[in-house]
């Protein structure tokens, strides 16, 4: 019997595509690895691309091959290529173009897109954008000659790392968010002290409580944003930050199913048994509530795609699910954790805070009788944070250490005695 | 294919007399010489910790270089990287310090450079013959051996001790 090479087609060329094709060529040195990206450039380094408005990055600097695991080679890269549907039956995929592509193991990794909220009039002006690849950091980043004042709409991570790159530019900066403080999904509003106060230090102007009705402009682009508390704010650029939507309307919904996302098993395979999904299309689940959720986060997207390539290339891993919450970053100067169950407002959460003038600490303790660590927030001061994440994640009995863990003075020593 | 050699630490011999970590924070200063590097901005640092557990016990604490390697898939700017020795290591160059590596490391290894925003981390000191911790240890805690090596002493040490009171 002869060995026909197997043939993998990866439709999407991003964190969690990439990922597999380095998981698949890591098992599977003879197949044939093909992977569509419907973007001009070549894979990079999504998070990456705020660096490009600031200025301290040029593109080539932030491309995913030979950086990093991403050393894979005999890759084949198809720019410019959007899959319209998948021919469950022919095992084939069916491009913009026509083309007809076969495979024998397939996975859906086409991400996301920004969401943009349908109740703001005006948001397809030049000067508004929605910062998510590369191509669009360029076009801010030239908008961004032209322009004295960015209004971002949205007070999540991607608005503030964009607001900062910004301000590097000396441009002003107004944050308009709707919750009653920035970064509500990582942290509740009174967690939120040190940063807020680092954010308004460094210059960041921040409107709490008020939405964007409508963006008004003239012949040369946006020209003030209208809030809905009648206010006019005079502007030259908007960026809008207000979460992602899955990519999952090229599939059928009679071949694959689908919930928000592409359902996938334990072993990231949908319904079809050849055909995978990772990332921010697929829905995933929280290991410490068991919901099903979606994330649209780097790292969960490349642990998500390592695993499917690894189960494609033949060798059955199971994802161990991710929480929604899992975020690493530094704005302001002011350093910061989120990861787990974070928001206990009316919730009957065995919740530590622990706060000096320059550090915030907030541990989440289940209120059941084993008492595991759910949630972590740490700001100002984040050492060994990784060590909290694997307690949450592996559900750790912290019983006799959870001392350590509340006064701060936990480490890796604990758990190795304890499991001698 | 060659078994890289990697930093092992035997806890029933370590002081707590910390030798390792001056070592690794003057090996990884620019003049590494222990009088200037004390005077040196950004401040060298150690890459190792010693841990102390009650009551007894004090634990080193280096870097894995996870097979798994958290860290490295998890860095959002492909600073983290494997070399042909089988090592972990930040491209200080390349790190933003967002400290996702920091978010991940199930050990808490990684540390975090403040004045330069750089994560730091053991690189199993390359240029030397083994680890500078490794050499400064008195006590032979910290060994440099391929894994192999290692658990054969392991075990031959562990069949002595069963065997020796009988012998004597």
């Amino acid at each position: 019997m002869v060995m026909v090479d197997t043939r993998y087609l990866i439709v999407g060329g991003s964190a969690a595509g990439m990922a597999a094709a380095e998981a698949i060529r890591s098992v599977d040195p003879s197949g044939s690895v093909a992977i569509l990206s419907e973007e001009i450039d070549a894979p990079y380094f999504r998070p990456m691309i705020p660096f490009l408005v600031s200025k301290k990055k040029e593109a080539n600097q932030i491309y995913l091959a030979g950086q990093g695991p991403y050393q894979a080679t005999d890759v084949e890269l198809r720019l410019e290529t959007k899959a319209r549907s998948i021919q469950v039956e022919a095992r084939q995929v069916v491009t913009e173009n026509g083309d007809r592509l076969s495979y024998d193991r397939l996975l859906i990794a086409t991400g996301s897109r920004p969401h943009i909220p349908s109740g703001i009039e005006g948001t397809a002006t030049p000067g508004v954008f929605a910062l998510r690849s590369l191509e669009d950091a360029r076009q801010v980043s030239k908008r961004a000659e032209l322009t004295e004042h960015a209004i971002m709409l949205g007070g999540g991570l991607l608005n503030l790392k964009a607001a900062f790159a910004l301000l590097e530019r000396n441009i002003k900066v107004t944050l308009v968010v709707n919750s009653p403080e920035v970064l509500s999904q990582l942290m509740e509003p009174q967690d939120a002290h040190l940063i807020r106060q680092a954010l308004d230090d460094a210059g960041l102007r921040i409107i709490t409580g008020a939405n964007a009705v409508q963006i008004a402009a003239d012949g040369e682009g946006v020209t003030s944003v209208i809030l809905d508390n009648g206010a006019e704010v005079p502007c030259q650029m908007v960026c809008i930050g207000k979460g992602v939507v899955p990519n999952i309307e090229w599939v059928d919904k009679n071949d694959i199913r689908l919930e928000q996302g592409v359902v996938v098993d334990q072993n990231t395979r949908t319904n079809v048994p050849e055909i995978y999904a990772a990332g921010d299309v697929a829905v995933t689940f929280d290991p410490i509530t068991g919901d099903s959720m979606m994330t649209g986060l780097w790292t969960n997207a490349v642990e998500m795609g390592r695993c499917a390539g690894t189960n494609m290339a033949g060798r059955e891993t199971a994802y161990g699910g991710t929480f929604g919450i899992l975020n690493a970053t530094q704005v302001a100067a002011m350093p910061f954790v989120s990861m787990g169950i974070v928001h206990t407002k009316n919730t009957d959460y065995d919740t530590h805070t622990k706060s000096t003038p320059s550090s915030y600490r907030k541990l989440v303790f289940s209120p059941d009788a084993d008492g595991s660590l759910v949630g972590a927030l740490f700001i100002g001061d984040i050492s060994k944070a990784g060590i909290y994440k694997s307690l949450i994640r592996e559900k750790t009995d912290v019983s006799g250490f959870r001392k350590h863990l509340i006064d701060n003075s936990l480490h890796y020593g604990h758990l190795l005695c304890k499991e001698k | 294919m060659n078994q890289p050699k990697e930093i092992f630490a035997r806890l029933d011999r370590c002081m707590g007399c910390h030798s390792c970590q001056l070592a690794c924070a003057v090996a990884h200063s620019s003049s590494k010489l222990s009088y200037s590097a004390l005077t040196e901005h950004p401040q060298p640092k150690s890459r190792l910790w010693i841990e102390w557990v009650a009551p007894d016990k004090s634990v080193p604490i280096v870097c894995r270089h996870c097979d798994d390697a958290p860290c490295m898939h998890a860095c959002i700017a492909g600073a983290i990287s494997r070399t042909e020795e089988h090592a972990v290591l930040t491209d200080k160059d390349k790190c933003i310090g967002c400290w996702t590596c920091v978010m991940v490391c199930p050990y808490g290894v990684i540390g975090r450079q403040m004045e330069e925003q750089k994560a730091y981390r053991c690189d199993r000191c390359p240029d030397l013959e083994e680890p500078a911790c490794v050499s400064a240890c008195p006590t032979k805690a910290l060994v440099y051996q391929t894994v192999e090596d290692f658990s054969a002493a392991q075990r031959g040490a562990a069949a002595e001790e069963l065997v020796s009171p009988q012998e004597g």
